[in-house]
């Protein structure tokens, strides 16, 4: 493959097998689980094509995430059958009733003032569609007046920091609309061709861990072409590339966009898995725990922020099982992101490239074959 | 033929003050034409006004006849204008070659680059490119990892391969020892006739290597225009920016 050398492709294939074989191992209890994670590794690597690619840090990607949970849990709530036995021909769930005025409807047209914006959600594919479509489509909108303002660096993150909050904001007050803090719970499940994704089924894990491994290879992948490259030299000059001749606002635009249908699809498959949506996804601490993952892994290697985002809340689970650690696990986060950030700046990534260059120089037939392989 | 860089009446004003004030110059195909001035004589404007940085309020620019007033950055360069700043400016975190890789792209928007491979023709390109600049065993190297000398010639190569008609030089061998100087003359002298050239440069023994023309400003206004020899007996120039020793 092209702009991919040898080792590389290995790490990228080793993964893969070992999340396919995982099934082999473990219960559908702790599958469950850690297909949560796997949906954290698309957000890791999700910051780092921003963050590390592209030099801009997105303080409210959990925005993204957050859009793709919502979308997918408004198509499930309505599956749901708690949404079915409401006494009305069409789906309405249940919290709407609660939430009503006395006397209104009681169906999902005006049950609740603005409450027909869940109709297209009756369809399951309108949430999965959505999930996707919308945050690439609004990173567009913000990605074209950001850049195209020449904003870059800190008030980029400020002001992606400020939407993810405006938006919380907004989706606890819509409480009639939204369920508010409580977010949406008692969803159905995924349907696809009479196939039911029942969340502690293996199945669900393989539909995450294959999203996964597509997520990671396609993002490889683009960034790997000479679009990608041209990225980076933005990140690296805008001016240079401006006076080559690049619009810098078009290539900074698109990979946002990329990177936020990569959260809403990871939204999207978290709430597949974990059977909720919640505000909490729009919380500031959730948006910055993001970029610690990718920071950790690497923020400039796609599979590093991945594996970076797993790893961490694989010991994060271990670690909340011994009562001890329980509180002091922020603590120990807040030190490895200090840590890394002083003493690893390319993260764990970082440290296996510069492990497989010391390698390279070790043997020079390494590198022959290497070079012939690309 | 049309002239590859008119500049008729160009101005701009800061707020009262005028820093370039109706500059008119014709600069020929494939010339390579020196701007002398004194500090704050108005040498970087006149090139950020050409480039697109900086707005002009009065006058026009055409390239290759083409009028290319008011556009923005990236289009003017499109237009066939590259610059190299004072303080060079490469892509640190790439390679050498991707840096050219990135240069060397004639297709400027992002669907048209979501492929891989380089064609033959610009492959050999890139390979001469390579050679002329004397990075040849640098290609694999990150460009935040050369010397000061060796990223100016980076950089050079870069508006090589950008195969820009008209080339703007900001102080190419500023910081440089002898010997890289000596090189970069050697690059420039390279670029003449292929590319049409603009380079402000204070050195003058750098300037007898590559000039053929010079074009003196002051204040904003061209003072003189004339060949080497002309420029450095002419009376005014002399008293303006040479001191009246003459050049040392």
């Amino acid at each position: 493959m092209a702009g991919l050398s040898n080792y590389r492709f290995w790490a990228y294939a080793g993964l893969a097998v070992l999340l396919l074989a995982l099934p082999l191992v473990g219960d559908e209890f702790w599958l469950n689980r850690v297909a949560k994670y796997l949906c954290y590794g698309m957000l890791g690597a999700a910051v780092a094509l921003t963050w590390g690619y592209a030099g801009v840090l997105n303080l409210g990607q959990g925005l993204f995430f957050g859009i793709g949970a919502y979308a997918m849990a408004m198509s499930l709530k309505l599956q749901s059958y708690t949404s079915l036995q409401q006494g009305s021909d069409t789906p309405v769930p249940d919290f709407m009733l609660w939430n009503a005025q006395p006397g209104a409807p009681t169906d999902l047209c005006c049950i609740t003032p603005g409450s027909w914006i869940w109709l297209p959600f009756q369809w399951q594919w309108t949430g999965v569609i959505v999930a996707v479509i919308l945050p690439a489509v609004l990173a567009g909108i913000m990605g074209r007046i950001i850049f195209g303002q020449r904003i870059s660096g800190v008030f980029v993150s400020i002001i992606t920091l400020a939407l993810v909050l405006l938006v919380r904001l907004v989706v606890t007050d819509a409480q009639p609309l939204t369920n508010g803090f409580n977010g949406l719970t008692d969803l159905g499940w995924l349907t696809v061709f009479s196939h039911e994704f029942d969340p502690y089924a293996k199945g669900t894990y393989y539909l995450v861990a294959v999203a996964l491994i597509a997520v990671l290879a396609a993002a490889r992948i683009l960034v790997a072409t000479r679009a990608g490259t041209i990225l980076q030299a933005t990140r690296d000059s805008d001016t240079r590339a401006l006076y080559l001749g690049y619009d810098v606002p078009a290539y900074q635009t698109f990979f946002f966009a990329v990177s936020a249908a990569i959260a809403g699809l990871a939204g999207m498959l978290y709430v597949i898995v974990s059977e909720f949506a919640s505000p909490s996804f729009l919380e500031l601490s959730f948006s910055i725990t993001m970029v610690v993952w990718a920071a950790v892994g690497g923020r400039g290697s796609i599979l590093g922020a991945a594996v970076g985002a797993i790893l961490i809340n694989m010991i994060e689970a271990r670690v909340s099982e011994t009562e001890a650690l329980v509180e002091a696990w922020k603590a120990i986060i807040g030190i490895l992101f200090v840590v890394t950030v002083i003493y690893l700046p390319k993260g764990l990534s970082g440290l296996a490239h510069d492990g497989m260059a010391r390698l390279r120089a070790r043997r020079p037939s390494f590198q022959l074959k290497e070079e012939a392989g690309q | 033929m049309t002239a590859a860089l008119t500049l008729d009446g160009l101005a701009v004003d800061f707020s009262g003050f005028r820093a370039v004030d109706g500059v008119s110059m014709a600069v020929e195909q494939g010339e390579l034409r020196v701007l002398l001035g004194a500090n704050g004589a108005g040498k970087t404007t006149l090139m950020d006004l050409i480039s697109g940085k900086t707005r002009a309020t009065e006058g026009k620019v055409l390239v290759q006849g083409r009028d290319v007033t008011g556009l923005r950055e990236h289009r003017i360069a499109r237009a066939g204008v590259g610059r190299k700043f004072q303080i060079p400016s490469v892509f640190s975190g790439l390679t050498v070659r991707q840096n050219l890789e990135v240069a060397q792209s004639k297709r400027p928007s992002v669907w048209s680059n979501l492929r891989f491979a380089l064609g033959m023709s610009e492959k050999a390109r890139l390979a001469e490119v390579l050679e002329l600049i004397g990075l040849g065993a640098e290609a694999e190297r990150e460009a935040g990892l050369l010397s000061h000398g060796q990223t100016q010639w980076l950089e050079l190569g870069m508006l090589m391969i950008q195969d820009a008609s008209v080339i703007l030089l900001d102080e190419p061998t500023a910081g440089m020892t002898q010997g890289e100087t000596a090189k970069t003359a050697e690059i420039i002298n390279r670029l003449k006739g292929r590319h049409t050239l603009l380079v402000v440069e204070h050195d003058m023994a750098f300037v007898r290597d590559i000039a053929e023309r010079i074009t003196v400003l002051h204040l904003g206004r061209v003072l003189a225009e004339g060949s080497v020899a002309f420029i450095e007996n002419h009376p005014e120039v002399k008293a303006a920016y040479l001191g009246k020793q003459g050049i040392a």
